[in-house]
């Protein structure tokens, strides 16, 4: 052991020279870029705050699905928030045409992308705060920020990906059912998530459940997307779901979005795994 | 962690990390707390004189800590919350250091202030939460579960920041809050109190767009009830509370951001920045503004500015951010403190002078730093106490310097510690000599210690170690494998210490080594999965020496690995959520997947091995679980909730033969370093267990007789406690949970008992033996009857408190033959399953109400000196431990001496612990009714396995739970016992322990406490030393006369009993009956010895040993 010590002694001098190269030059010049592409990406979300103040830009989107159309819907997004909605169902019964829209005075919170926002602002807030004035002393300061970094843009990218999980009773008492102008049908439950890069619209058609129903009654949990035949209990009714309408429509900047994020993912990943390369050889310090 | 399980910390030179993320001073500032990115918690004593010392550090949280707040009326209860990044909320006794709640809530908070309005709400008040996640949860701060929340009515979005308004004005409290997006918002908290709880919404009451981003406090002023001072990382800005009309903005210069403030006084404020700096101003009128009317014809406003009076500053910006806080204390002898913790570990604490002024020439004054402290201080500090476990013998090895123990691993079959060091050798030593070596005084005079092996082959530090017999029996006992930073794995033969092959990787640093579960096989075989640093996965046949797959395409760091027995496949889950298919036959990548099907593919296989040391301090908690769950399943007849990510099939291994070990070491790897250190994990309850069969088993008469003394004695206790178990329950009349039980046992006549019994007996007892034979021979248990002892002993020597009596010390030492401590031990302290604390090195200080004389002595708090003495007062004077022989260093009488004082360890332990487990486990129900039951007909070690896992429901319960136990340990001496042979004094100790329990003192006084008082005791018995003990009312004293009037005649007795014990029959239906009516009735007059003794002997009948169907029927109860 004594001899491999001493063998390195002149290498890892080299490897502290680069070591601190690492620290000092390269972690910041990665810092920059993540922060490039983070102040992108935030951009798409129409940050407040990030140049561009007033009413964020309204942009239309015609959800529809390659099967049927016996939904269409358009919706406007104003950054993170529906601002207006239209939609028409066509009743698969007697091929009436059914069309309600949003109250003018209302918005509806799309909180997946307000979220999204939130966490990619909170990680270019982190690497705002270590700008090039500041050294690192540490390796392990730099996988400390990395890591937190690295879990604000997780959860951004989650947020995302994975719409939540809603039993029919939670989609039924939320605010979007109340947003309507004409009201909804208390036969028709409406829900709008993100998935992915893509805004989606579900339209649930339901009927009561005779009381005296010889189907035994089983409440259907969360899903992000009901299947028919759920049923449910609300209020003093059963209702089964009949027919599940989905729409949906890809909105592009959300897609570079999630480019970003993983990117970003994979830079600091790197930056991470070039600071373990140094760490090994320094085992007894806290690199 | 098990009650019973008693853990002693053996620290290293390293602190472990504790990169501070949030820190609080409790309100009497008295102590410090501080949460980690690492997820432990620190309690740091604070000393009238502003110094500061680490005590205790709370695992829990396997997740950065996010906050810190109070969680009650402190001057009534030391509670405090913290919340993690994962959304684990736990509540906290700072002064116990227990954890009194917890709760994982799917949010994410950032900030927790309690409110509480003691004359509109009941219950103990809420804590107002923000976060990741729209407006101001209301958790209710007993329980945490949701109570509501605040919601807003417009721009609904994150909270950063909140502060609560008290204004005695117009006496109503308010919410003031700052969201992301900065906007101000406004909520009535005492008015809306009735609505939030009839869950109402309750919507803002006014909002106002503040115009600046990253909002990091908002500060109402109390002195003046009219400035509000909002600090955000650019800026800091103050408004008028009345209209939130700006008064005054001041912005960051050279790049600075700010973290924090504070109103100190009026018009005085106080500024911090995230490096570590803050800035003292007063804010002045200008008197331009008393010119100046607005032109609209608006009220005047008064502009002002700040004026820098002083500033305070840390000796060099080491690691940012910075987290600080101020403490405003009006009344003496508190100080106005500012105090901030870094990344790096560090506290530092300015005091604040009452009136800060600048320098005579208006320059800003610098505030000296007061105090600064960091955990590895309290280590340097208490360096003897501070060593490794295996500092001992590595000094041994190579004379200077101590080798960095960089993994190691515990074999509990062989009792071995495998140490990996930096340098790359692998010490393997008998774990129990190297702590007793590590702990106890003279450690070079362990007389006994056994030659260490050094492995040497490998080049760079050893980074992981793997035993595979451990896992699977089926491979070979003397095969240890390890990793080392240069990716090169050696499999080792331990018994020859050969090198049997070397696998070179050409990966990193092999951070861990797992095995596939038994049932993936190739080629007849488990195999060896590799994970290096560079995410890259190697697997390894054993038998063949190859290596099988090199999987090198994983973008990032792994964190699962799952094994697909049918196909064949390898499936790798990385920390980016995607997984990655490997085909094993062929080494191919067969598929990656990412997002919703990555997520399907990781859930459809149930067996999944976590990557242990990818996620070092959340597996650390879980080791802890894993640990529980082995040791504890055995006795678990409920579902235990189970750990979802742990090394399940090598659990289920382990649990096949797993027989709970009195001693285990249990190895911490910490995050983001490589310090570790080992915790011994002592339990009790089955040292206990272990120790007393043996004087049975033994064929020497003597120490049997010495050990039925014992047994009788706590037997007795046993019933007295029956008895106010009995009594209690007639007077508290029905409850829900003895339903069933009760009619049992009191309504049916005594004929029917005895039938009752005599079935049951006879069910249980068939089951019993149906089990035992299915069950696999039972594991060795007495293989080191020596290292039990030893391991007593050692247990013993950790909890004495040395040094408080010299003479003691000595006559412990020479008649108990156990060494005296090193120094005050870090001991554990377990709240629930996985929430424990550690004592640091140095915790004896701490104590602030400690006399002087006592630091360094192993006395866990000056209560102890008190407690110890109202309990010897209660013990009677004369019915101590069993002594005789006049030769009293015989190691007999001194290993039944450490068997009694043992078992009165666990009943203390027991009994003070009750409250905990009844908050812990819930359900049950039936079971519980099977206790009164069982107790009344069986009475014995039937049920000893089932006890721990019934939930008792009220102290009753649990004191019927307590008996069960007892009697189960001393259930060899149930049958022949019918006597009461009980102490009135023996009563009144017990009333005393649950007097404490009642008295909230913490469990590890409560045993010291009463260790103390029963070796010194003890020790008075002998003879040697006056012991300051208080005058015993002889009213109580009539056993222990006769017993001294016919010693001699008693000795004999007992020693036919013994025999005739050890040769009872299986079935003896009818003492147990006996005893039964015995004790309802007869017992609580004191009977006489003698006559019982008779009754006794004629209701028994020669037979085959007892003691083997007793330990036939517990063993395959624990197995099972």
């Amino acid at each position: 052991m004594a001899t491999v010590m001493a063998a390195t002694a002149a290498e890892r001098a080299v490897l502290e020279e680069e070591f601190r190269w690492l620290l000092h030059d390269e972690v910041h010049a990665v810092l920059k870029q993540l922060q490039d592409i983070l102040k992108e990406a935030s951009l798409r979300f129409t940050l407040p705050g990030s140049g561009t103040e007033g009413p964020a830009k309204q942009e239309n989107f015609i959800l529809g699905s390659c099967g049927t159309d016996q939904v269409k819907g358009v919706l406007t997004l104003q950054g993170d928030a529906l601002s207006q909605a239209d939609v028409n169902l066509k009743m698969p019964r007697n091929n009436q045409l059914l069309h309600f829209a949003f109250r003018e005075d209302k918005q509806w919170k799309l909180q997946q992308i307000q979220d999204a926002r939130n966490h990619v602002s909170q990680a270019i807030y982190l690497l705002t705060s270590r700008d090039e004035s500041y050294q690192f002393k540490t390796g392990a300061e730099v996988l400390k920020l990395m890591d937190a970094v690295m879990l604000q843009l997780t959860r951004a990218r989650n947020r995302l990906t994975t719409p939540a999980t809603l039993t029919l009773p939670e989609i039924a008492a939320s605010g979007l059912t109340r947003m309507f102008a004409p009201a909804l049908p208390s036969d028709l439950l409406v829900n709008v998530y993100i998935n992915l890069n893509k805004l989606c619209l579900t339209v649930y058609q339901l009927h009561a459940l005779q009381p005296n129903s010889t189907k035994n009654f089983r409440p259907a949990g969360g899903a992000v997307l009901h299947s028919p035949g759920a049923m449910f209990e609300w209020g003093s009714q059963r209702l089964e779901v009949s027919h599940v309408h989905k729409v949906e429509c890809v909105i592009p900047w959300l897609n570079d979005a999630l480019v970003y994020f993983t990117v970003s993912l994979q830079l600091c990943q790197q930056l991470k795994d070039k600071i373990s390369v140094f760490s090994s050889y320094w085992s007894y310090r806290p690199f | 962690m098990r009650t019973s399980l008693q853990a002693v910390a053996l620290w290293g030179h390293k602190a472990p990390p504790h990169s501070i993320t949030a820190i609080m001073i409790t309100d009497d500032q008295r102590t410090i707390v501080t949460g980690s990115q690492e997820g432990q918690l620190c309690l740091w004593n604070l000393s009238h004189e502003l110094k500061i010392s680490a005590k205790e550090l709370l695992f829990g949280h396997s997740a950065s800590v996010t906050c810190l707040a109070r969680a009650r009326d402190f001057s009534k209860q030391p509670y405090i919350v913290s919340a993690a990044e994962n959304g684990e909320m736990c509540v906290w006794n700072v002064t116990s250091g227990q954890c009194v709640e917890k709760a994982t809530l799917p949010y994410r908070h950032t900030a927790i202030c309690y409110y509480h309005c003691s004359f509109r709400m009941t219950g103990e008040g809420w804590l107002l939460c923000c976060g990741e996640y729209q407006d101001v949860l209301i958790i209710d701060a007993k329980t945490l579960a949701v109570v509501h929340s605040f919601r807003s009515s417009q721009f609904p979005d994150w909270i950063n920041c909140m502060c609560i308004v008290h204004s005695v004005r117009i006496q109503e409290d308010s919410l003031l809050v700052v969201s992301v997006a900065g906007e101000l918002k406004v909520w009535d908290l005492s008015s809306s109190i009735n609505g939030i709880q009839e869950k109402r919404d309750v919507y803002e009451k006014e909002s106002k767009f503040l115009g600046s981003l990253n909002c990091q406090t908002i500060r109402f002023c109390t002195y003046t009830e009219r400035l509000l001072l909002v600090v955000f990382s650019k800026c800091w800005k103050v408004y008028d509370y009345c209209d939130f009309s700006l008064l005054l903005t001041e912005v960051s210069r050279n790049g600075q951001f700010f973290a924090g403030g504070e109103m100190i006084a009026a018009h005085r404020l106080l500024i911090w920045t995230e490096d570590g700096h803050s800035y003292i101003y007063q804010l002045l009128n200008s008197g331009l503004s008393k010119s100046l009317y607005p032109a609209d014809g608006r009220v005047l406003k008064e502009s002002i500015y700040p004026h820098l009076l002083c500033s305070t500053s840390v000796q060099e910006n080491k690691s940012r951010p910075f987290v600080m806080g101020y403490m405003n204390e009006r009344k003496e002898p508190f100080y106005k403190v500012l105090f901030s913790g870094e990344v790096s570990g560090r506290i530092t604490l300015w005091h604040i002078p009452d009136v800060p002024v600048s320098k005579f020439d208006g320059s800003p004054r610098e505030i000296p730093v007061t105090t600064t402290w960091t955990l590895q201080d309290n280590f340097d500090k208490h360096d003897a106490v501070s060593q490794s476990i295996i500092d001992y013998f590595s000094g041994l090895k190579d004379g200077a310097g101590t080798a960095v123990v960089t993994s190691s691993e515990y074999i509990p079959s062989l009792d071995k510690l495998i140490c990996g060091c930096e340098d790359g050798t692998i010490i393997i030593t008998q774990a129990l000599n190297a702590a007793k070596a590590r702990l106890l005084e003279g450690g070079s005079l362990v007389k006994d210690s056994p030659p260490h092996k050094v492995l040497k082959g490998h080049h760079q530090s050893v980074t992981s170690l793997l035993y595979p017999h451990g896992l699977s029996s089926k491979l070979d006992q003397s095969w240890m494998l390890s990793g080392d930073l240069d990716s090169c794995v050696i499999l080792w033969d331990i018994v020859t210490e050969e090198i049997l092959h070397k696998f070179f990787l050409e990966a990193g640093a092999v951070t861990s080594l797992l095995m596939s579960p038994e049932k993936f096989k190739l080629r007849g075989e488990q195999i060896i999965c590799c994970v290096c640093s560079d995410h890259s996965v190697a697997l390894l046949h054993l038998e063949g020496k190859s290596c099988l797959l090199r999987a090198r395409k994983h973008l990032f760091p792994v964190r699962m690995i799952k094994w697909h027995p049918v196909e064949n496949f390898l499936i790798v889950g990385c920390a980016d959520d995607s997984v990655y298919i490997w085909e094993i036959e062929t080494g191919t990548l067969e598929r990656h997947e990412t997002g919703e099907r990555a997520r399907i593919i990781l859930n459809c296989c149930d067996d999944s091995q976590l990557v242990k040391s990818v996620l070092p301090i959340a597996s650390e908690t879980l080791k802890h679980k894993s640990i529980e769950q082995r040791s504890s399943s055995p006795y678990q007849l409920g579902p235990l909730p189970c750990p979802s990510l742990q090394v399940e099939s090598s659990c289920k291994v382990a649990d096949a033969k797993f027989c709970p070990r009195p001693f285990n070491v249990l190895p911490v790897k910490t995050k983001w370093s490589n310090v570790g250190f080992h915790i011994l994990l002592f339990d009790l309850e089955n040292l206990v267990e272990l120790l007393l069969p043996t004087p049975l088993s033994d064929v020497d008469s003597s120490s049997s007789f010495y050990g039925s003394e014992v047994l009788r004695r706590a037997k007795s206790t046993v019933e007295k406690k029956t008895l106010t178990l009995r009594k209690s329950k007639t007077a508290c009349g029905p409850l829900s949970a003895e339903a069933q039980a009760k009619p049992i046992t009191e309504s049916l006549s005594q004929g029917d008992t005895i039938k009752f019994s005599e079935e049951n007996d006879g069910i249980k007892r068939q089951k019993k033996m149906k089990i035992s034979k299915k069950m696999q021979p039972k594991p060795s248990r007495k293989v080191d009857a020596s290292l039990t002892v030893d391991t007593a002993k050692l247990f013993l020597s950790c909890l004495l408190p040395w040094g408080v009596d010299k003479d003691l010390d000595y006559l412990c030492i020479k008649h108990l033959n156990i060494l005296k401590l090193q120094g005050p031990i870090s001991l554990g302290l377990a709240s629930n399953e996985d929430h424990f604390s550690l004592m640091l090195p140095g915790w004896d200080v701490c104590n602030t109400e400690m006399i002087k004389d006592y630091s360094g002595v192993n006395l866990f708090s000056r209560k102890v000196l008190d407690l110890s003495d109202k309990y010897r007062a209660t013990l009677p004077d004369q019915v101590g431990i069993p002594r005789g022989l006049e030769n009293n260093c015989d190691s007999l009488q001194e290993s039944n001496t450490i068997v009694y004082l043992l078992s009165r360890l666990f009943l203390v332990n027991k009994l003070v612990n009750m409250p905990l487990e009844l908050a812990c486990r819930v359900g049950r129900l039936q079971d519980g009714n099977d206790v009164s039951d069982v107790w009344c007909t069986l009475g014995k070690l039937t049920d000893f396995c089932s006890f721990r896992m019934e939930c008792a429901h009220n102290k009753v319960r649990s004191a019927g739970n307590d008996i069960l136990n007892m009697s189960s340990f001393y259930g060899c001496s149930r049958n022949g016992k019918n006597e009461s042979h009980v102490p009135e004094a023996d009563l009144s100790l017990l009333k005393l322990i649950s007097c404490w329990r009642d008295q909230s003192v913490q469990v590890t006084e409560a045993i010291q406490a009463v260790l103390l008082a029963e070796v010194q005791q003890h020790m008075k018995c002998l003879g040697k030393i006056p012991v300051n003990s208080q005058p015993v009312s002889m009213a109580e004293n009539g056993n222990c006369e006769m017993k001294q009037m016919l010693p001699k005649l008693e000795w004999t007795e007992e020693l036919e009993l013994q025999c005739i014990r050890n040769t009872l029959p299986l079935q003896t239906p009818v003492s147990p009956v006996k005893h039964d009516s015995n004790s309802n009735s007869a017992n609580f007059q004191d009977v006489e010895d003698m006559p019982d003794r008779c009754v006794l002997e004629e209701s028994e009948s020669p037979g085959e040993p007892r003691h083997h169907s007793w330990i036939a029927k517990v063993c395959p109860c624990k197995v099972s």
